[in-house]
Protein backbone atom coordinates (compact mmCIF):
# COMPACT_ATOMS: atom_id res chain seq x y z
CA UNK A 1 0.00 0.00 0.00
CA UNK A 2 1.38 3.39 -0.98
CA UNK A 3 1.99 5.91 1.79
CA UNK A 4 1.22 9.05 -0.21
CA UNK A 5 2.03 11.38 2.66
CA UNK A 6 5.40 9.79 3.34
CA UNK A 7 6.48 9.98 -0.29
CA UNK A 8 5.38 13.58 -0.68
CA UNK A 9 6.93 14.50 2.67
CA UNK A 10 10.22 12.83 1.76
CA UNK A 11 10.52 14.91 -1.40
CA UNK A 12 9.38 18.24 0.04
CA UNK A 13 11.44 17.94 3.22
CA UNK A 14 14.55 17.40 1.11
CA UNK A 15 13.83 20.50 -0.98
CA UNK A 16 13.35 18.55 -4.19
CA UNK A 17 11.82 20.57 -7.03
CA UNK A 18 8.92 18.53 -8.39
CA UNK A 19 5.31 18.72 -9.54
CA UNK A 20 2.57 16.26 -8.69
CA UNK A 21 0.95 14.84 -11.84
CA UNK A 22 -1.08 11.73 -12.71
CA UNK A 23 -3.73 10.11 -10.57
CA UNK A 24 -2.79 11.91 -7.37
CA UNK A 25 -3.13 15.25 -9.18
CA UNK A 26 -6.52 14.09 -10.45
CA UNK A 27 -7.56 13.41 -6.85
CA UNK A 28 -6.33 16.84 -5.82
CA UNK A 29 -8.65 18.33 -8.44
CA UNK A 30 -11.66 16.35 -7.24
CA UNK A 31 -11.50 12.92 -8.84
CA UNK A 32 -12.57 10.07 -6.60
CA UNK A 33 -10.63 7.40 -8.45
CA UNK A 34 -8.25 5.09 -6.66
CA UNK A 35 -4.64 5.58 -7.62
CA UNK A 36 -1.91 3.34 -6.33
CA UNK A 37 1.21 5.39 -6.96
CA UNK A 38 2.67 8.86 -6.82
CA UNK A 39 3.68 10.39 -10.16
CA UNK A 40 5.95 13.41 -10.13
CA UNK A 41 7.78 15.44 -12.76
CA UNK A 42 11.14 16.42 -11.31
CA UNK A 43 13.58 19.19 -12.24
CA UNK A 44 16.62 17.89 -14.11
CA UNK A 45 19.25 20.23 -12.72
CA UNK A 46 22.29 18.56 -11.15
CA UNK A 47 21.63 19.86 -7.64
CA UNK A 48 18.03 18.70 -7.75
CA UNK A 49 19.06 15.24 -8.92
CA UNK A 50 21.46 15.09 -6.01
CA UNK A 51 18.72 16.08 -3.54
CA UNK A 52 16.29 13.62 -5.11
CA UNK A 53 18.70 10.68 -4.94
CA UNK A 54 19.66 11.48 -1.34
CA UNK A 55 16.04 11.86 -0.27
CA UNK A 56 14.94 8.55 -1.73
CA UNK A 57 17.93 6.45 -0.67
CA UNK A 58 16.47 5.64 2.79
CA UNK A 59 13.35 4.33 1.05
CA UNK A 60 15.41 1.80 -0.95
CA UNK A 61 14.07 2.62 -4.42
CA UNK A 62 14.17 -0.23 -6.94
CA UNK A 63 12.89 -0.70 -10.48
CA UNK A 64 9.26 -1.77 -10.29
CA UNK A 65 8.68 -5.16 -11.90
CA UNK A 66 12.36 -5.91 -12.32
CA UNK A 67 13.77 -9.19 -11.00
CA UNK A 68 15.40 -8.83 -7.61
CA UNK A 69 19.14 -8.56 -7.34
CA UNK A 70 19.89 -6.28 -10.27
CA UNK A 71 22.79 -3.89 -9.66
CA UNK A 72 20.50 -0.85 -9.56
CA UNK A 73 21.27 2.21 -7.50
CA UNK A 74 19.21 5.37 -7.84
CA UNK A 75 21.98 7.90 -7.49
CA UNK A 76 22.63 11.23 -9.20
CA UNK A 77 24.40 9.51 -12.10
CA UNK A 78 21.52 7.08 -12.70
CA UNK A 79 19.05 9.95 -12.66
CA UNK A 80 21.12 12.04 -15.05
CA UNK A 81 21.59 9.25 -17.58
CA UNK A 82 17.93 8.17 -17.47
CA UNK A 83 14.72 10.15 -17.67
CA UNK A 84 11.63 8.32 -16.45
CA UNK A 85 11.80 5.78 -13.62
CA UNK A 86 8.99 3.57 -12.35
CA UNK A 87 10.04 2.63 -8.85
CA UNK A 88 8.94 0.64 -5.88
CA UNK A 89 10.05 2.04 -2.53
CA UNK A 90 9.55 1.25 1.15
CA UNK A 91 6.73 3.82 1.06
CA UNK A 92 5.07 2.47 -2.08
CA UNK A 93 5.17 3.02 -5.80
CA UNK A 94 6.73 6.19 -7.14
CA UNK A 95 7.08 7.29 -10.76
CA UNK A 96 9.80 9.85 -11.39
CA UNK A 97 9.19 11.55 -14.72
CA UNK A 98 11.71 13.81 -16.37
CA UNK A 99 9.32 14.59 -19.18
CA UNK A 100 5.70 13.84 -20.00
CA UNK A 101 3.98 13.62 -23.39
CA UNK A 102 2.06 16.76 -24.24
CA UNK A 103 3.62 18.77 -21.45
CA UNK A 104 7.39 18.53 -21.41
CA UNK A 105 9.60 18.76 -18.38
CA UNK A 106 9.52 20.53 -15.03
CA UNK A 107 10.50 23.95 -16.37
CA UNK A 108 7.82 23.89 -19.06
CA UNK A 109 5.15 22.69 -16.67
CA UNK A 110 5.90 24.96 -13.72
CA UNK A 111 3.81 27.82 -15.10
CA UNK A 112 0.95 25.33 -15.52
CA UNK A 113 0.94 24.30 -11.89
CA UNK A 114 -0.85 25.42 -8.76
CA UNK A 115 0.47 25.66 -5.24
CA UNK A 116 -1.43 23.54 -2.77
CA UNK A 117 -0.98 22.18 0.72
CA UNK A 118 -0.67 18.42 0.52
CA UNK A 119 -0.15 16.30 3.63
CA UNK A 120 0.71 19.47 5.50
CA UNK A 121 3.36 20.63 3.08
CA UNK A 122 3.44 23.15 0.26
CA UNK A 123 3.49 21.29 -3.03
CA UNK A 124 3.07 22.24 -6.66
CA UNK A 125 0.49 20.29 -8.61
CA UNK A 126 -0.26 20.33 -12.32
CA UNK A 127 -3.33 22.49 -13.00
CA UNK A 128 -6.50 20.86 -14.22
CA UNK A 129 -6.49 22.02 -17.88
CA UNK A 130 -2.87 20.89 -18.30
CA UNK A 131 -3.57 17.59 -16.59
CA UNK A 132 -6.33 17.03 -19.16
CA UNK A 133 -3.94 18.01 -21.95
CA UNK A 134 -1.23 15.55 -20.91
CA UNK A 135 -3.69 12.75 -20.23
CA UNK A 136 -5.09 13.27 -23.72
CA UNK A 137 -1.59 13.32 -25.20
CA UNK A 138 -0.69 10.06 -23.49
CA UNK A 139 -3.30 8.46 -25.74
CA UNK A 140 -3.89 5.47 -23.49
CA UNK A 141 -7.23 3.70 -23.70
CA UNK A 142 -7.32 3.33 -19.92
CA UNK A 143 -7.23 7.13 -19.58
CA UNK A 144 -10.38 7.81 -21.59
CA UNK A 145 -12.70 7.53 -18.59
CA UNK A 146 -10.27 9.56 -16.52
CA UNK A 147 -10.10 12.36 -19.09
CA UNK A 148 -13.88 12.40 -19.33
CA UNK A 149 -14.10 12.80 -15.55
CA UNK A 150 -11.46 15.53 -15.52
CA UNK A 151 -13.29 17.47 -18.22
CA UNK A 152 -16.50 17.24 -16.21
CA UNK A 153 -14.55 18.48 -13.18
CA UNK A 154 -13.36 21.43 -15.28
CA UNK A 155 -16.98 22.19 -16.14
CA UNK A 156 -18.11 21.83 -12.54
CA UNK A 157 -15.30 23.90 -11.08
CA UNK A 158 -15.07 26.77 -13.56
CA UNK A 159 -18.25 28.80 -13.39
CA UNK A 160 -19.68 30.52 -16.45
CA UNK A 161 -20.06 34.30 -16.14
CA UNK A 162 -22.79 35.28 -13.72
CA UNK A 163 -23.12 31.92 -12.01
CA UNK A 164 -22.06 31.46 -8.41
CA UNK A 165 -20.37 28.18 -7.64
CA UNK A 166 -18.69 29.56 -4.56
CA UNK A 167 -19.67 26.57 -2.46
CA UNK A 168 -17.21 24.46 -4.42
CA UNK A 169 -13.52 24.29 -3.76
CA UNK A 170 -11.67 23.97 -7.03
CA UNK A 171 -7.92 24.03 -6.73
CA UNK A 172 -7.01 27.48 -7.89
CA UNK A 173 -3.76 29.27 -8.29
CA UNK A 174 -1.10 29.42 -10.96
CA UNK A 175 2.39 30.74 -11.23
CA UNK A 176 3.44 32.10 -7.89
CA UNK A 177 0.19 31.01 -6.25
CA UNK B 1 -27.42 22.94 -12.71
CA UNK B 2 -27.06 21.46 -16.17
CA UNK B 3 -23.75 20.65 -17.88
CA UNK B 4 -22.43 23.29 -20.22
CA UNK B 5 -21.52 22.74 -23.82
CA UNK B 6 -18.08 21.12 -23.88
CA UNK B 7 -16.66 23.61 -26.36
CA UNK B 8 -17.61 26.45 -24.02
CA UNK B 9 -15.78 24.74 -21.15
CA UNK B 10 -12.69 23.57 -23.02
CA UNK B 11 -11.84 26.26 -25.56
CA UNK B 12 -10.77 28.90 -23.01
CA UNK B 13 -8.01 26.44 -22.10
CA UNK B 14 -6.96 25.71 -25.69
CA UNK B 15 -8.69 22.33 -25.77
CA UNK B 16 -11.20 21.07 -28.31
CA UNK B 17 -13.97 18.58 -27.57
CA UNK B 18 -13.08 15.02 -28.57
CA UNK B 19 -16.01 12.86 -29.72
CA UNK B 20 -14.67 9.74 -28.00
CA UNK B 21 -14.25 11.53 -24.69
CA UNK B 22 -17.68 13.12 -25.10
CA UNK B 23 -19.10 9.60 -25.32
CA UNK B 24 -17.43 8.63 -22.04
CA UNK B 25 -18.68 11.79 -20.33
CA UNK B 26 -22.24 10.52 -20.50
CA UNK B 27 -21.44 7.97 -17.80
CA UNK B 28 -19.65 10.32 -15.41
CA UNK B 29 -21.47 10.67 -12.09
CA UNK B 30 -21.59 14.43 -11.61
CA UNK B 31 -23.23 14.23 -8.19
CA UNK B 32 -20.21 12.39 -6.78
CA UNK B 33 -17.82 14.92 -8.30
CA UNK B 34 -19.84 17.81 -6.89
CA UNK B 35 -19.55 16.24 -3.45
CA UNK B 36 -15.79 15.98 -3.91
CA UNK B 37 -15.54 19.60 -5.01
CA UNK B 38 -17.14 20.66 -1.76
CA UNK B 39 -14.30 18.97 0.13
CA UNK B 40 -10.91 20.46 0.87
CA UNK B 41 -7.80 18.95 -0.72
CA UNK B 42 -6.94 17.40 2.67
CA UNK B 43 -10.38 15.78 2.82
CA UNK B 44 -9.93 14.47 -0.72
CA UNK B 45 -6.59 12.91 0.27
CA UNK B 46 -8.15 11.31 3.34
CA UNK B 47 -10.80 9.75 1.12
CA UNK B 48 -8.14 8.46 -1.27
CA UNK B 49 -6.29 6.81 1.62
CA UNK B 50 -9.54 5.32 2.88
CA UNK B 51 -10.28 3.97 -0.60
CA UNK B 52 -6.79 2.50 -0.76
CA UNK B 53 -7.30 0.73 2.58
CA UNK B 54 -10.65 -0.64 1.40
CA UNK B 55 -9.03 -1.88 -1.81
CA UNK B 56 -6.26 -3.63 0.12
CA UNK B 57 -8.75 -5.25 2.49
CA UNK B 58 -10.86 -6.49 -0.43
CA UNK B 59 -7.74 -7.96 -2.05
CA UNK B 60 -6.73 -9.62 1.23
CA UNK B 61 -10.21 -11.10 1.71
CA UNK B 62 -10.27 -12.35 -1.88
CA UNK B 63 -6.89 -14.01 -1.50
CA UNK B 64 -8.01 -15.67 1.76
CA UNK B 65 -11.14 -16.95 0.05
CA UNK B 66 -9.18 -18.46 -2.82
CA UNK B 67 -6.80 -20.16 -0.39
CA UNK B 68 -9.63 -21.67 1.60
CA UNK B 69 -11.08 -23.45 -1.46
Amino acid sequence: MTDFGRLIGTLTDAGVDFLVVGGLAANVHGSGRLTSDVDVVYARGAENLKRLAAALAPLHPYLRGAPPGLPFTLDQRTLSTGLNFTLVTDAGDLDLLGDIAGGGGYDALLSHSVSIELFGRPVRCLDLPTLIQVKRAAGRAKDLEVVAELEVLLDESSPPPGEDRAARRPVEGGEGA
Amino acid sequence: MSPRDSAEVLRPFGLEPDPVIEHYKRDVDRTRLRQNLQRTVAERMALLEELQRLHEEARRAGAALRQSR
